[in-house]
This record gives structure tokens, sequence and C-alpha cells, in this order.
């Protein structure tokens, strides 16, 4: 289990990787962690020509509060970072899921939303807060918000000479993290963030589809009022009815479906069971 | 490519195409053989070692990556007069293996433990050694030996 | 010499059996210092990979491998059409009437008959560049239906020889079932289906083959758990004599039964070694390889009626068995081995006088089944438990009753069971009486009412008994009448002219810590220290003979041919010592090393000068005494030695999610004598992890055309320290009827967990389970 061959630059800076990419023509790839991709590479699943590696880029691999409601993640912030640091207990909480200590070390923020597994963490917090990703390409930088930025399982709209350089999100009021895996560190079968943010109720659910899902009807029934046993629920309901999972070797669909409202209903309880502490 | 890195202590310069692995550079280009390999994907854990003092899978690492780091393996766990880790003691003591095939991974992720926390509960080492799998021993005597081994290092100040 | 002892000699001698010692292989293997043939660099030394057939069945219509062989750095491409390869198939032979020999192909070149069976080899400088050139090779292959499942008709037969894939039937006949079937009070019928799984060691298969060019010697080193039948088979199917062929397992990571077997990918090495003399080729499977090509098992279907009296005895057992054996009768094993094993201990240990059951193992275009550690039972231990719990629902009995009431009682040892195999054990009720003391059996049934009560989540408490057939003597010999028989083992112990001892014992190790075991055996029997005694094995040039590690039989084998050869040689130090010192050989006693006369305190002398004068100073031999200090002593139990065990657990279900959380798990065995307490329940929690992991996650699952859906460890789920429980772990010690009164262990824990666990969900929620695993989704379902 070895992996095809492969050209590696070690990239000094964001535009020297982002020009390696474009000069590769599509056959590039970033790493950073490693913890996706390498697994791809050694199952000769994917075969790039090229692979930049951003690790050793100056810069981005910063936390910063960037106002009393927000915070910046750099890219190349790993995992483990994201567990200790105090300014998002939400992410630290949703980090602490991920994987194992062996891949949090490795695994970065930027590298997990890019890859945009359907099943992975922080691709549904990213949903659920409406992160905006920032991405950098040959004619400079843009912003994406993580609605647009998942497009599907391993897919996003990211072109291929660009890269992702920091996120920025919303650190909610009240929040709550529920997954059901079938072992400790496994990718979710079902994965629900929910999160006050300004007021406002905010779902995503992970591994039901091909990317994370937003029920804007369950949101939408928890805009008025307050959280309670009824009104979760009622959401958690929606929530299920929105989606059409399907029937893999873990789990059949009904499961899927059934479980989304269970962890859809733990992930709001737990919002409202304490403030700033939303996992059990 | 060329890479430069020190195991153990020791530095090593190696010649490598990019794709090789840090675990094969470590057990075929540098000679370390303890390391091992029991999925080659990232899920068994055999083949963590500490990279600057983190703990790295070397099999989803590639060489080149390791670049100017310190890169430490389970043949650099003994004290330099060979004495050995309290911990590798109390997998002894402890019956925390049988075919020792994924030992020193798992030794690597409870050293790595033993760093950030002095006194993890017996549920905290079952958390954190869930990421390196063990076939033969059903897990007891490696949770017993991290106990213990803690328990040691506390004493020993 | 020392002129005064404190030790006086007589009843003090240490003793090593029955303590926990340190183990000797782990001072090298937590250092990272262990020589596992996976680790091995030889000069020259070339690497090889294997192009597997993306198909589960195929004809192969061509294979054109030009490009790979002109690749750079490649040195040497190989296919199975080639006369060297095509010229030897794997066929493994049995007497046994029903059985259809088949013919296993060393590269697969008519057809592939499995997803991942080896098509072609390329051996180049390095791994990396052997995968590359493996993409370069060109098959042309025609795809055909494939058949997955065992109880499905095939559209297209795996093998020509069996049009109906039907590899082996036979059918146990006891009694009249179908008379105590009409008759009995009750009668309880269930179809159950376990759920295919396999050993998957840490450490993957790996061979290193050198072929000597100058004087054709083989020299081939494995992960095996069977040096010796590998060098017998490779010695045969090669044409060599066989001392040109060494066979070397050095420290091994892991087995399981699935290096109990000779792989095709073994004899291709062997093969591509000779035609490139001198050079050493490596394979090292890697995990892909292995989940696909290594050998799987437990895939079996159980239908099964049994009838009950009013107070719970059971009557009569009707069953009809079928294992899917996967794409090849695993060689030289056969196809029988799970069927028949399943048939030979269905109805475990209790008693019963009517039973018939057919047994019948099915080819498929899946990988081939082998011996996995507790071959069949935790399947039909599982099928036998779910009628007895589900017996006792039904009369309204407890779990533990109805099994107290049919349990095979001690004085009714030696019990002949309906399939005519003898069990001397009978201490099942008191290993179920210990394991329900311990799991605290009043208290959970309190809490069980207070918890449905108060409607919170539900606990459940499941139970299992077994028997384990450990040991096998040439009289009860594993494998369906097999061309070679496996009751035996040898040793060779030498006393070195320094008075330490060197063993070679045919016994083999993949964790189970022989050499440890071995020395402790031998140091008493010799009685020596401990750690004056060196044990080699798993290299065919140093034992004599050793059928390997299989079947729980190395303690009790292995062991008894250490013990009795010990003895042997500690005669004859006595004999030589006797004679030096004129003294009647029935006064002296070897002890820790020192000769002693009986009612002195002090030692004659020690051992090694004992030694010495056998090796160096033959001047002081007496008359009619050889040079020299060594014996060589086989060992064969004749029959076997059951061992009793139960296993019991509490669970939690998480009504809303399906989730289980195993609360207590309790486990109590006969391990007969214990020559290594901590090697023991070691072995014990071992193979209730890998029970739980069959029971509760693992599972290789196929799709109709034949793909491996599960065929990375993201997939195959093995259980980690997050999920397998604590584990209480106890023992009765029944002396078994071999010198060392000893039981194999290593097996019984797998048994357990697929009853214990079906039955804690079936009492916790009312609902039976009848499909492994346990998912989630499954129990999940099952409440819906």
């Amino acid at each position: 289990m070895k992996s095809a061959r492969f050209d590696y630059l070690r990239a000094r800076s964001v535009e020297e990787a982002v020009r390696a990419l474009a000069d590769a023509h599509g056959e590039g790839k970033i790493i950073a962690g490693g913890q996706s991709l390498a697994p791809v590479l050694a199952l000769r699943m994917a075969r790039p020509a090229l692979l930049v590696d951003v690790n050793r880029i100056p810069g981005l691999g910063g936390i910063t509060r960037t106002s009393e409601s927000s915070i910046r993640i750099g890219a190349l912030v790993r995992h483990s970072a994201l567990m200790r640091q105090c300014d998002h207990p939400l992410l630290a909480e949703v980090a602490g899921w991920i994987g194992h200590t062996a891949i949090r070390s490795r695994g970065t923020t930027g590298g997990s939303i890019a890859h945009a597994d359907p099943s992975a963490e922080l691709p549904v917090v990213a949903a659920a807060l409406d992160a905006v990703v920032r991405v950098a390409g040959p004619r400079g930088s843009r912003e994406v918000e993580a609605g647009d930025l998942f497009v599907g399982a391993l897919e996003t709209s990211l072109t291929e000479e660009e890269m992702i350089t920091s996120v920025e999100l919303p650190i909610p009021q009240r929040w709550g993290f529920a997954e059901l895996s079938r072992r400790h560190g496994d990718f979710g079968l079902v994965t629900v963030v929910a999160a006050e943010i300004e007021g406002r109720w905010r779902i995503a659910v992970g591994g039901v589809g091909s990317v994370p899902y937003r029920p804007a009807e369950a949101e939408a029934l928890l805009a008025d009022g307050p959280l309670t046993e009824v009104t979760i629920a009622r959401a958690a309901a929606a929530t299920a009815a929105g989606i059409e999972p399907s029937t893999d070797i873990h789990a059949s669909g009904d499961y899927r479906r059934a479980m989304t409202e269970e962890f859809t209903r733990r992930a709001l309880t737990r919002a409202t069971a304490a403030p700033d502490n939303g996992a059990a | 490519m060329n890479v430069e890195f020190t195991v153990n202590g020791a530095c090593h310069s190696v010649d490598v195409e990019p794709r090789r692995t840090l675990a094969d550079a470590l057990r075929e280009d540098i000679g370390l053989t303890g390391t091992h390999l029991g999925c080659e994907h990232g899920v068994c854990g055999a083949c963590t070692v500490l990279v600057d003092g983190e703990p790295v899978r070397a099999c989803l690492m590639f060489a080149v990556q390791a670049e100017g780091s310190s890169v430490t393996t389970v043949e650099g766990m003994a004290g330099a007069d060979g004495t050995p880790h309290p911990l590798q003691k109390a997998f002894c003591d402890h019956h925390g293996l049988q075919c020792g095939f994924c030992t020193p991974g798992m030794l690597m992720s409870a050293l790595d433990l033993l760093h950030r926390e002095t006194n993890p509960s017996r549920e905290r080492i079952r958390a954190e050694l869930s990421g390196n799998i063990c076939r033969c021993t059903g897990y007891v005597g490696i949770v017993d030996a991290v106990e213990a081994a803690a328990q040691e290092m506390n004493t020993a100040g | 010499m020392p002129s005064m002892s404190n030790e006086p000699g007589g009843e003090t001698a240490r003793r090593s059996v029955g303590t926990t010692v340190r183990r000797k292989e782990d001072g090298r293997l937590v250092t990272g210092r262990g020589h596992y043939a996976s680790d091995l660099e030889l000069p020259r030394m070339r690497h090889v990979a294997f192009l597997r057939s993306p198909y589960g069945h195929a004809r192969i219509r061509g294979v054109d491998a030009t490009e790979a062989a002109k690749a750079p750095r490649v040195h040497g491409v190989f296919t199975g059409e080639m006369p060297e390869f095509s010229a030897i198939t794997l066929r493994a032979r049995s007497a046994l009437p029903s059985y259809v020999e088949t013919d296993q192909p060393i590269l697969a070149w008519q057809k592939a008959r499995f997803s991942g069976e080896a098509v072609a080899a390329v051996v180049a400088d390095d791994r990396y560049i052997a995968e590359d050139a493996i993409e370069l090779i060109d098959v042309d292959y025609e795809p055909l239906p494939a058949t997955v499942t065992a109880w499905i008709a095939p559209e297209e037969p795996v093998h020509a020889a069996a049009p109906d894939n039907v590899l082996l039937q036979r059918t146990f006949d006891a009694g009249d079932v179908a008379g105590a079937l009409a008759t009995a009070p009750l009668v309880v019928e269930r179809e159950l289906v376990t759920n295919r799984h396999a050993g998957n060691p840490m450490e993957c298969r790996v061979g290193v083959a050198l072929w000597d060019g100058a004087d054709d010697k083989l020299t081939f080193w494995s992960g095996t758990q069977v040096p010796h039948i590998a060098r017998n088979m490779l010695a045969e199917l090669l044409g060599l004599p066989e001392g040109n062929v060494r066979v070397i397992a050095p420290d091994v990571g892991g087995g399981f039964g699935t290096k109990a077997v000779l792989y095709p990918e073994d004899v291709a090495l062997c093969l591509m070694a000779r035609a490139m003399r001198g050079v050493p080729l490596k394979w090292v499977e890697d995990r892909a390889e292995h989940l696909l090509a290594a050998t799987h098992a437990r895939d079996h279907r159980y239908v099964v009626k049994a009838g009950f009296g009013t107070d719970g005895q059971l009557l009569a057992l009707e069953a009809d068995v079928t294992c899917n054996v996967g794409a090849y009768s695993v060689y030289p094993w056969t196809a029988g081995i799970e069927p028949l094993m399943a048939g030979g201990l269905l109805s475990g240990p209790y008693r019963l006088e009517n039973y018939r059951c057919t047994v019948r193992g099915v080819a498929t275009n899946t990988s081939p089944s082998g011996p996995y550690r507790g071959v069949a039972r935790p399947a039909s231990v599982f099928a036998m438990e779910s009628l007895m719990d589900a017996a006792a629902r039904e009369l309204g009995m407890s779990a533990l009753d109805i099994r107290r009431r049919n349990l095979i009682q001690p004085e009714e040892i030696p019990y002949r069971m309906p399939s005519r195999l003898v069990d001397d054990s009978g201490w099942y009720g008191k290993c179920l009486d210990k394991v329900i003391d311990a799991i605290g059996y009043e208290e959970f049934l309190a809490e069980q009412s207070r918890r449905r009560e108060a409607g919170e989540n539900p606990i459940g408490i499941g139970v299992a008994c077994y028997n384990e057939l450990t040991g096998l003597g040439r009289a009860a010999a594993a494998g369906p009448r097999m061309p070679f028989r496996t009751g035996h083992d040898a040793c060779t112990v030498r006393i070195n002219p320094d008075g330490r001892v060197t063993v070679l014992s045919g016994v083999t190790s993949q964790g189970q810590g022989l050499e440890t075991t071995v020395a402790q055996i031998v140091a008493d029997a010799v009685g020596v220290a401990y750690d004056d005694v060196e044990v080699r094995i798993g290299d065919t040039n140093e034992s004599l003979w050793g059928f390997g590690a299989f079947s729980s039989r190395q303690a009790v084998i292995g062991g008894g041919a250490a013990h009795r050869t010990g003895e042997a040689v500690k005669e004859k130090a006595l004999r030589l010592a006797a004679a030096l010192f004129d003294a009647e050989i029935d006064d002296l006693r070897l002890e820790d090393g020192q000769i002693r006369r009986t009612g002195e305190p002090e030692p004659l002398a020690s051992l090694a000068e004992i030694a010495r004068v056998a090796y160096l100073e033959s001047n002081r031999l007496p008359e009619g005494i050889e040079p020299g200090l060594e014996a060589t002593r086989f060992f064969d139990p004749i029959r076997g030695a059951f061992a009793a065990g139960a296993q019991a657990a509490t669970v939690e279900i998480d009504r809303s999610t399906g989730e289980l959380r195993i609360l207590k798990w309790v486990c109590v065995e006969d391990a007969g004598r214990v020559i290594n307490p901590q090697i023991v329940e070691g072995q014990i929690a071992g193979s209730i992890a890998q029970g739980i992991g069959g029971a509760l996650y693992e599972h290789l699952i196929y799709d109709e055309a034949g793909n491996l859906s599960t065929g990375t460890l993201m997939d195959y789920l093995m259980p980690t320290s997050a999920e397998v429980p604590e584990l209480i772990i106890d023992h009765i010690s029944m002396p078994a009827d071999n010198p060392l009164g000893v039981r194999g262990v290593g097996e019984g824990g797998t048994l357990g967990p697929n009853a214990v666990l079906a039955g804690a969900v079936a009492d916790a929620l009312g609902t039976e389970i009848t499909r492994l695993p346990i998912t989630p989704a499954a129990v999940w379902a099952a409440i819906q």
C-alpha cells in the first residue's frame, strides 16, 4: 500500500503554493496535516502529480479573536490546538471528537474543511455557524460562505489552484453537539451541531447527505420563542423529515433518519442545559 | 530528495522519493525497525512516533515533511544507560503485550499521554489509547501498565 | 564452591510452573528490537508485490506483462500460466466420503475465484516500484456471475468439480431425533446467521524466500504458525529433499489461526526465489491485501430445532449448518475445518442423546475460510445458547436454571457426546456458579426490575457455557481425515557445558509467550532456575518437530514434550552424578542447578560441574556413559483435554439509539493446571476481546458482485481500548490427564461473547437477535 509517484514542493508562502497549484494544471494537491489525503494516496485512490506542502508557510497557524463574537482560525491550526483554545468552546468540544490524538496533532482546520468529508465534524460546524472561508488563489483572495463551499461529498467550490488560508466563525451564545459513531474516534454516522447566534438557532447535520444539511424548516420553527421540550421535539422531527439518507454497510437510511431526529434533539437539549457548555 | 532530521537525538540524512513515508524511511533507510506498520492507512496506530514532541502516525507523514524535525521512536525511550523507561518496565510487569507488534506505537501514545497528564484515570487511558489497536491483550494489561507507569513516574518526581 | 548453604534442599526447591515470571520475549519487544520477519533486511534483497483480481469471479483470457517487465528497477514478473507455476496447485486432501477435492492455483490463470486472488507478481528494487509495476500488467478478464452467500444456489459454480458448490457434507446422527421431537413438550426452532470476520493479527502475513543457488537450499522466513508443516509442504510441492528446506518463524505479530495455513503467496515467493537464485525476495502483505486474501471465518447459517421437556431438559437437537468456506478448500486443513467443528461440538457442554446435524462446506466467490481462534464454535455456541435462552423464556425458567438442568456433570465424565467426542471436563456448573457469583446476579435482577418500573434504559444479562476441545492427540486429531495426524510435538533439551540449558522446542509463538512457558516447564523438569533456560523456537533447522500453533494444543502437547524431555535429561545428569560420586541415583536430586543427596545439607556438585565432565572431561566419564547431556522426546496426549468455560455480561441498551454498553463482564475457565497465571489471563482477556469484536463490530461484507465492501480498517472495525470493557477473569483449575495437568486456553474466550451479548440484548428487550453482528442499527430495528 504505497503511494504512486508525485513531485513535492515545500511552499514558503501562500503565493508560492497557489502558483505551484496553477502550474500543475489540476494535477496538484495541497497537503497540510495529510490525515485524510495520505491514506487516499496510499490506496492509490488519488494520484496527484504534485504535492504542495503548506505546513511550513508562516502565518497560517494562528487563532485570532476578531471581535467579541467571532474568531479566525488559521488554515494550519491543528485539531489539538482547537481543543486547547478557550475562545470558542463549541470548536474545542468538537475537535475532541475528531479521530484520535495522533490524528488531531497533525490534522488541520483548513484541511478538514477543504476535504469536505460529509461525515467529518468540522464541515458540520462550519455549515452550522455560516463560517466564512478565506481562500487564496492566483488572482488574489476571496471569501466563501460555508453554504457555498460544500457542493458534494469530498467536493468544494474551490478551484484547483485555490487554497484555504483561514476560517472565520461566529462564537455562539449557546450550542449543543451530539454525535453517534460506531467506535470511539470513528467518523460520525450522524453528527449534529446546534448553535444560537444573535438570538437565532442554526442546526447542521453531518453524515446524512453529501454535504452538511441545514434544516431551514426546523430552524424556522425555533425562531419564535424559547426552546422547550416541545419545540425541540418539533425541530428534531422537522430536521429528520427533510433528509433522504442512504443505506450503507454501517446503517440503514431509516436508522440514520431516526438518529438524525434523536441527535438533533440531544444537541438542542444540551444547548439549553447550560450556557457555554453544550456537550454531555 | 535529500532530507535531514534527527531520530532519538542522532542526526540522519537520507535520500528518499517524496512519496516515501516517514515510517518506511525510519524502518528501511535508517534501520530502526521498532516502528511497525499495521495498516498503512492511519487507523491502527502501530507506527505512532513523536515528531517534535507530538504523536504522529508515521504512515501518514512523508519523510520529506520531517525535514529539520526531531523524531522519537521506541528505540529512543530508554535512558542513555539503557535503563528502561517506566512505561517499558510497566508493560513487562503488567503483561501489556503479547505479540509485541502494536507495542511500540502503544508505548509512544502512552508516552505522549503521560507527557500531558500525570494521573490519568483508567477511563482516560482507554480513551487516549483508542487510536492504537491491539489484537492480543484485550487491553487489560495495557491499561494496567499505563496506570502503573504514571504512578511510578509521579513517585519518582 | 559455597561452603555453606541456607537451603538444605528437599522440599524448598523453587518452582517456576504456576508463577508469573518475567516473559523472556518482553525485553526485546518493548525496546523495538524484536525480530519480526517484516523487519528482515538481507543483502541484495528485492521486494514483491502481487496483482490481485478486481473481480469476484472471472475467466482470465490473458495476461500481458510486457510493459511491467520492461519497467526500470523491475527484476521479474511472474504469472500463473508460466509452467513452473501452473504445474503446482494446492490440493487440500481428505478421505472423508463426500469431500470434493479442488485445486487452488499458485497464481490464478484460468479463472479468478475471489476478489483479491493473486494473479501475477512483480519483483522490484522496493515495494513502491513493485506496486508501480503491477499497474502496468494488463489482464483480460471476462466477468462471471459471482456467488457470495453459501445458502443461495450458484448461477456459475466456483469449481467445475462441485456444480452445487458443496465441497463437503456430513451428517452426525445419534439416537432418535424425529421420535424425540415428535413427543417433546416444547420444540424451539430458529434460523441464525453469523457474521464473516477474521483474525487480523496486527502484523499481516510476511514471507522472505531465499533459494541458495549452489546447493538448492531454500530458506523461508515467514510469520507462519506452522513452520514444520510449511517445510514439509514446501519440500513436497517444490520437489526438494525435506532437509533442503528451512522455515524460520521469528517473532510473529499475532496469528490467531490466520497464519496456520500455507498460502499460495508463500509458494509463489519460493517459486520466484527459485527463478532468481541467490536473491532474497520479500513480501510484506499490506492490510488491504490481508482483508481481501488472508483467510476469513465464521460465515455460517444454523437452521436449528430443539426439543425440551417441561423441566427444561434438552431432549433432541436437529440442525442444518451451512458454512461459507470461500473460494478454495484451505490448504492443508480442507473445507471441512469449520463445518466439522460446528457439527462435532454444537451440543456443547449439554447432555444430549438424540442428535442429528448435517453440516456442509459450500464454496463461494469469497476469500477462503480458514482456522480462526475458536474455529466455528463462537457461531455454534451462539446457536446452542440461543436455543437454551429461547426455551427458558418459553418455559418460564431462568437462563441459569435451564443450563444447570442440562450441563454435563463431573460424575458423568468421561461423557460421550452425541458426535462421539469424549468430554473429560464436566466442571461447567462450577464455572457457571463462579461467574454468577462474580457478576452480582441478585443485585442485577433488582436493578433490572427497578429500571423497568422507572421506565429507564433497560439492562440485560447474557450467559454462555461452552466446552473447548484442546490439545488434540492422535485419537482426536484436528482436521477431517487428512493425510497427516497432528497429535504430537518434539522437544530437545540440552544442558550446556556451563550448566545452563538450551531448549529446542517444536512449539511456535505469535504472542502466546511460549518461550517463557516452555522455559518454566523445562526449568522445573530439569531442576534449574528459569533464568538459566534459553528456549529456541520457530526454526525447523533447530527443533526436530512440531505441528505448530492451533487448536489450543501447544501448552498441552509442546509443553508435555518439554516436560518429558526435561525429565529425561535430568535423569542423564543424575546418572552421571551418581557414577561420579559413587551414589545411588535414587538418593540424588537436581534442584536449582545443584545435585543433592538426600539427607545431606550441602550439594554434592553443581549441574555445571557435571555438565563440564559430560562435555569436556571424557577422561572422568564413567564406563558406559556417553559424553553430552541432551535428550529429545515426543509427547502425544492421545486424546484431547476438554476445557470448561462460562461467561456472563450485563449490558445497558440506549433505547433511542440501539447502542449497547457493557456494564460488567465475567469469565471463568478451567485451564487445568496453570503454568503462568499472567499469560493464561492474558490469553483469556485477548480472546474475549476478539469475541466482542466479532459480536459487535467486525464484519467482512461482500456485495453481490463479489467485491469486498470492508476493504480497509476504516470499515472493518476492530475494538479498541474504548470498546473493550474491564474483564473479570477467574479460574477453576482441574488438572487434566496429561503429565502437566494442563488444558488449552487460547481460544475459549472467543466462544462466549456472541451468545452472551445476544442473550443480554434479548434479556433487556425481550427481542431476539438472530443475525450477527449486533450493531446499534440492528438493535434499534429490533426495538421498533
